[in-house]
């Protein structure tokens, strides 16, 4: 079909290039037909030139102004027919005030990358070091949006069947180790996705794969002298675009279509996939920072600043991005329904999510616009939000972040909580039992339910799980900060030596441990995360604050999988568990009654004694009954499940909760038996001769499984009583 | 970029030698287009002379293959460097066709040989 609004009305004074005014939506750079559409908002900006660039070429092979007449309100949009738009990248040069005291930073001299970018070019090759004479170093390109999905569609699993597995996308498969053909990509997770499958997990949680810039504040390290790299990437360049240095086909500008083509897969192995996403700060920093986009187009738009005109903190990464400004707050939904629909995402992760819930002056708000607006948006109607529910200005909202039904929260309560209990600490049994329960104390009111609670012991921030139970302290020198960065509150024990150890002793109690730790998540209602590397018992030397270490520090090393089978084993058998039992995955939280006439409350507590918990706080002894004909609110009918927890250093017995006449008890794990005899395939628990009372071995976990009597034995039991 | 046409046993066969990426990608589409609904039903598309192949180059094949599926015809490439082939495994492209290591396996396998 002919459109007469494609029609060229004007040519660029270079006379190479037909142009027109463009449509200011969307915004960015989209592909027209026989041109491209940029369109850019600034409020403040006096006029705007176009850049245009070959591909990595260091200056513009022409600057095109936005004429007056194609500028609508405050956004400047015009379409250039001609482009080889293959090879292209382009910026803008914004004129308009300097007043450090009103908060304008204006340069015409800087070249600014456009906000919307959807693919940045600058740094194709991870680690490839940039020419830093270039004046543009973050460089908007034009991406492709017409990905062939397949029929492909979001995963959609409920938030109560996920197993959630964090990850960091080239510390997956960078260790030589990995065996992958394109180590630290996209494409080598895809090549993991058999090995996520035989784990049993359904959902990855991918550290920030944004744009960002691994050079960002790089540095030797005074310890190792190996180079120090902003490594996580909790830096955002650009919001729209994958991390090109992710893709092993970001030299070719490929990175989209790569990515796009990791979650297709993933999606047709039934794997999830959740985005951690930086909205609480960009990698310009502070005054002293470089102008990359933001400063240059619309300081003042975007940045939380001082009555004086600086930058609030509120990141500890130098800004604070001005989330609830109404401009602001629009780009982040377009950014978020732009990866839903574009690239298929399940949900995302909120990092440093209480910045999202501050006004444009810093302070926290009762009902904060912006995550009203994501709670209830439709095309993330159906996608996980999960909020890191603090900030690094001291807002901490672990149960009180506002929520409307839809956000859930990464529960700091719940690893701080069960690592005080499995390190033996006393007065521990009452967060416990909150706590096994999807913390109905944090999250029951409003009826947000159990899932509101993403439960997990370790994450990319902080010890691993082999770290946890190797290290009563942080050993963070190679970070070249003198140990001073990195939390301090880790509630670890190193179970008898600091650091790696030759005692046997010491390393089976470390493998117990790390058991008994998965076990109690596993048996958690809520929504559980691993962190990638434990099942195998991957160590970063006590490291608890890895965010520059592009080296063996933090890449995972895939020859453990061999030497930590065991671990392994069990990680995979209890992941199996859950997913086959769905008493251990209510949405809902426990109403402490029986309500399907079957004996037993939802939920029972015991201990030494059954019925009869000691809640005292000198016990670590504490075991549940979760009661199958309860499951998932009485809807399912599932087999029951004991779980005892002795974290006492002494063996204790456990008097078991009788069962119905037709019913017994069966072994589906005891973290204290031999390698082999710890646990059992799901569907093949064995059976116990003792259904009065088990042993439970000084810190350990047993976890039984009611079932039906073979038919024999009940119908011989039932005549002799006659 | 050169395009060359010729038929073998009444298969079509086009052999691209060069780069296709944004600056001859047109020029390809003009040429490739046209084929595509003259009753080609097997076509093979030659590119062991094809060092590059861009974003906008990977499209245009897969459009063309996605054309003549409509028509019930298929596009089989002939000839990939080990580079083009691992770029089209990785960004998903490789799904859409059937590739060979040359022209006579690509005739051999729809029958023209």
């Amino acid at each position: 079909m002919f459109r007469v609004d494609l029609h060229p009305t004007h040519v660029c004074d270079c006379g190479k290039f037909r142009l027109r005014v463009g449509k200011p939506l969307p915004f960015g750079a989209s592909i027209v037909p026989g041109g491209v559409n940029f369109s850019v908002y600034s409020s403040f900006a006096t006029s705007c030139k176009l850049a245009l660039f070959n591909k990595h070429e260091p200056k513009p092979f022409c600057v095109i102004p936005f004429k007056d007449e194609f500028r609508i309100g405050n956004v400047f949009t015009m379409v250039v027919f001609d482009l080889d738009y293959d090879n292209l990248e382009y910026g803008f040069y914004m004129d308009g005030p300097f007043n450090e005291r009103e908060g304008q930073r204006f340069d015409k001299t800087k070249i600014l990358m456009d906000p919307y970018a959807k693919a940045i070019g600058g740094r194709d090759v991870w680690g490839q070091a940039p020419d830093w004479d270039n004046i543009y170093q973050h460089r908007a390109r034009i991406c492709f949006d017409d990905f062939d999905w397949e029929n492909d569609h979001p995963q959609e699993t409920p938030v109560e069947d996920l197993i959630i597995y964090e990850t960091h996308v080239r510390g997956f498969t960078k260790h030589p180790s990995s065996g992958v053909k394109h180590p630290g990509t996209f494409s080598g997770i895809r090549e993991k996705i058999e090995y996520l499958k035989e784990l049993g997990v359904n959902c990855v949680e991918l550290m920030p794969i944004h744009e960002f810039d691994e050079f960002e504040n790089s540095r030797p390290s005074p310890t190792t002298g190996k180079m120090l790299m902003n490594y996580w990437g909790y830096s955002n360049v650009g919001f729209f675009a994958p991390k090109a240095g992710y893709a092993a086909t970001g030299k070719f500008g490929m990175q989209a279509d790569e990515c796009k083509t990791l979650i297709r897969e993933l999606h047709k192995n039934g794997i999830e996939v959740i985005l951690d996403v930086v909205f609480n700060h960009t990698a310009e920093g502070d005054q002293r920072g470089p102008y990359i986009s933001y400063r240059g187009i619309d300081n003042k738009t975007y940045y939380l600043l001082t009555p004086d005109g600086y930058y609030y903190n509120f990141s500890g990464c130098g800004n604070t991005l001005n989330c609830n400004n109404p401009i602001v707050r629009n780009m982040i939904l377009d950014c978020l329904r732009y990866w839903v629909a574009d690239y298929h995402i399940d949900g995302f992760r909120f990092d440093l999510a209480s910045i999202l819930g501050r006004d444009m002056n810093g302070a926290p708000m009762h009902s904060p616009p912006l995550l009203e607006t994501l709670a209830f948006d439709p095309i993330l109607g159906k996608c996980k939000l999960i909020a890191e529910a603090w900030d690094a200005g001291g807002l901490y909202q672990v149960g009180c972040f506002p929520a409307w039904g839809r956000w859930a929260e990464w529960n700091g309560k719940y690893r701080d909580d069960l690592r005080k209990f499995l390190k033996g600490e006393p007065g521990m049994l009452g967060a416990m039992a909150q706590r096994l329960q999807g913390s109905p104390d944090l999250y029951a009111r409003e009826g947000r339910g159990a899932t509101a609670s993403v439960n997990f012991i370790t994450a990319h921030d902080g010890f691993t799980l082999k770290d946890m139970v190797s290290y009563n302290g942080k050993h963070n020198e190679a970070n070249g900060e003198n140990n001073s960065d990195g939390g301090n509150d880790n509630y670890s024990w190193n179970c008898g030596w600091e650091g790696e150890s030759t005692d046997p002793e010491v390393n089976r109690l470390r493998v117990k441990q790390m058991k008994n730790a998965v076990a109690m998540l596993l048996v958690s209602q809520g929504t559980p995360m691993i962190l990638s590397g434990d099942e195998m018992a991957n160590t970063q030397w006590g490291n608890n604050n890895a965010y520059c270490q592009d080296n063996e520090i933090s890449w995972l090393d895939w020859s453990l999988l061999e030497k930590n089978r065991e671990l392994f084993n069990f990680f995979r058998k209890m992941i199996a568990f859950r997913r086959k039992h769905a008493v251990l995955r209510s949405r809902g939280h426990f109403q402490n009654r029986d309500y399907m006439g079957s004996g037993f409350a939802d939920i029972t507590w015991h201990g030494q004694k059954a019925w009869n918990a000691d809640w005292s706080d000198e016990s670590l002894c504490l075991a549940f009954v979760l009661c199958g004909r309860h499951a998932k609110g009485g809807t399912v009918d599932d087999n029951s499940v004991y779980v005892a927890m002795n974290m006492d250093w002494l063996m204790h017995g456990f008097q078991l909760p009788k069962l119905p006449d037709y019913m017994e008890w069966c072994v589906f794990a005891n973290t204290d038996a031999a390698a082999g005899q710890d646990i059992w395939e799901p569907g093949q628990e064995v059976n116990l001769d003792n259904q009065e009372e088990f042993l439970v071995g000084a810190r350990s976990v047993v976890i039984l499984m009611g079932r039906d009597k073979p038919k024999n034995e009940v119908k011989s039991k039932k005549k002799s009583l006659k | 970029m050169e395009i060359k046409t010729s038929t073998q046993n009444g298969a079509t066969i086009i052999e691209l030698s060069g780069s296709l990426d944004g600056n001859t990608v047109n020029e390809a589409q003009e040429k490739i287009l046209p084929l595509l609904s003259a009753n080609n039903f097997s076509l093979v598309l030659d590119l062991k002379s094809c060092g590059y192949i861009s974003s906008a180059g990977l499209r245009l094949l897969l459009m063309a293959a996605k054309q003549l599926s409509t028509q019930g015809g298929v596009l089989l490439l002939s000839g990939l460097s080990a580079e083009i082939k691992d770029v089209m495994e990785m960004t998903g492209f490789d799904n859409f066709f059937k590739t060979f290591d040359n022209v006579a396996q690509a005739l051999k396998a729809i029958g023209k040989e």
